[in-house]
């Protein structure tokens, strides 16, 4: 069949790959497991873990179910479509962003932050906020942010 | 001055009740257009930071979600940047809204060429995610744009599919979106390449092409389901033909008529074209000419099972 060399985005992951994602969104954002009730997790190629409707179909050539919530490699990264989708029901190591931070991260900059504001977050993955808007994911180690935000998403803002 | 083939002044002056008028705006570009994405926002909440932002917005009587502007920034805005408004031509807007009732408690739902996305996007919205989207596209590569765009606006009920119409597998759809690869010719505001390409013979041979995506996606439809039909062009081969020639093919099919909108001029559809005169119940369709609402050229006909 052409196209069989594709990775496809709709493969069971296995229980224990399931319990890890979604142990990981709540235990690091709070999001609870309930949020993507009604839903499925598939695997696809490069460990990415897509959030889809219950598999409902068999034989159309499948590219991919739902959006990319996650990547898998070795941890857990949340992707940004997650964030900007569930970020306003996260409730743990959410950092606000100033104005000229958040168009920074939009361009693609890191960030550095003074270290008050950082003090009830742990190292690891991030949501960043601008006023209560998600905006996306950044990795915060050593006092900084470094910008998660995939090339193709990047954006110089004029209005925010 | 965009050059206009003579044959085509010749095809479609005829059809229009002012022809300076259509012809003047084939030469203007398209405002910018967008629909507040609803899976992350709502109308009030945009109009409100457009006019912090000072943007000046048009929101259309037609549908509150869908607005206009002059500025040329609206894709350097925030809202943009979060997927919780979505760039979209006016037109292109209408064959999701025409199945609004329908979506309500709908579970399976085909858009049957769905890339780059718009439309599955909208449903979606429409839909607050619930039920099933299969959103297909004959071409693999255009399923790349589809997933972006629906990735970024939250799309989660959506399935992807790369498969031709016509060899799609048997499966029944509460609603169907058929918004069908054309000659594009209502799209002259946004494409000035595009009558450099335009031939009658590709709208013949998009013709044959349309004719069986119609008719494969009226058997992949359920009994009392709805399908919409649309193009963007203007040539009757591709819109009230291919509408009789469903009608011929399954005379038990209902063109159902199209609602009056507030503030969008419809227009009736070609009863006849060169000699041939069409099924009656085509005469439900419309047609929307570009100088009359300042928008792309559209099609649409309501099908119901």
């Amino acid at each position: 069949m052409r196209g069989e060399h594709r990775r496809q985005g709709n493969e069971q992951p296995p229980q224990e790959t399931k319990g890890m994602v979604l142990d990981y969104l709540e235990e690091r954002f709070g999001l609870s497991p309930e949020t993507f009730k009604g839903f499925g997790l598939y695997m696809a190629s490069k460990g990415r873990i897509y959030l889809g409707p219950v598999r409902a179909i068999g034989s159309p050539r499948i590219v991919c179910l739902g959006i990319t919530i996650a990547r898998l490699s070795g941890t857990v990264k949340p992707s940004t479509n997650l964030i900007q989708l569930f970020g306003r029901q996260m409730s743990r190591n959410i950092i606000r962003l100033e104005k000229e931070e958040a168009m920074a991260y939009a361009r693609g900059d890191d960030l550095r932050l003074a270290p008050e504001r950082l003090d009830r977050i742990t190292p690891g993955y991030v949501a960043l906020n601008y006023l209560d808007v998600p905006l996306g994911c950044g990795m915060l180690k050593d006092g900084s942010i470094r910008n998660m935000l995939p090339k193709a998403k990047r954006l110089e803002l004029k209005f925010i | 001055m965009t050059f206009i083939p003579d044959a085509f002044k010749e095809r479609y002056l005829p059809l229009v009740d002012d022809e300076d008028a259509f012809l003047a705006s084939l030469e203007v570009l398209l405002p910018k257009s967008f629909r507040v994405n609803t899976l992350k926002s709502n109308a009030d909440e945009v109009k409100a930071r457009f006019a912090g932002y000072g943007i000046t917005i048009n929101q259309m009587p037609w549908y509150q979600e869908a607005f206009v502007s002059e500025n040329p920034d609206i894709g350097a805005t925030l809202e943009h940047f979060t997927g919780a408004i979505y760039m979209q031509e006016l037109v292109s807007m209408l064959p999701p809204l025409l199945i609004r009732e329908q979506l309500k408690d709908a579970r399976f739902v085909l858009d049957a060429c769905a890339a780059p996305g718009s439309k599955t996007t909208q449903l979606a919205a429409l839909m607050d995610n619930k039920g099933v989207i299969v959103a297909n596209d004959a071409s693999y590569s255009r399923t790349r744009a589809l997933k972006f765009n629906l990735e970024k606006t939250g799309t989660i009920n959506s399935i992807i599919t790369n498969q031709d119409l016509r060899n799609f597998p048997h499966m029944q759809f509460d609603a169907i979106l058929v918004d069908a690869p054309c000659s594009a010719e209502g799209t002259i505001r946004k494409n000035d390449k595009l009558f450099s390409e335009w031939s009658e013979k590709s709208i013949f041979s998009q013709s044959r092409l349309q004719k069986q995506l119609i008719t494969k996606a009226f058997e992949l439809l359920t009994p009392g389901g709805t399908m919409i039909y649309s193009t963007c062009t203007f040539a009757p081969e591709e819109n009230e033909a291919v509408v009789d020639w469903l009608l011929q093919s399954y005379p038990d099919a209902v063109i159902e008529p199209i609602p009056e909108m507030e503030g969008l001029k419809l227009s009736h559809p070609v009863e006849e074209w060169k000699g041939a005169t069409f099924n009656a119940w085509v005469r439900n369709t419309r047609r929307i000419w570009p100088h009359h609402n300042n928008t792309g050229g559209f099609y649409l006909a309501k099908v119901r099972k």
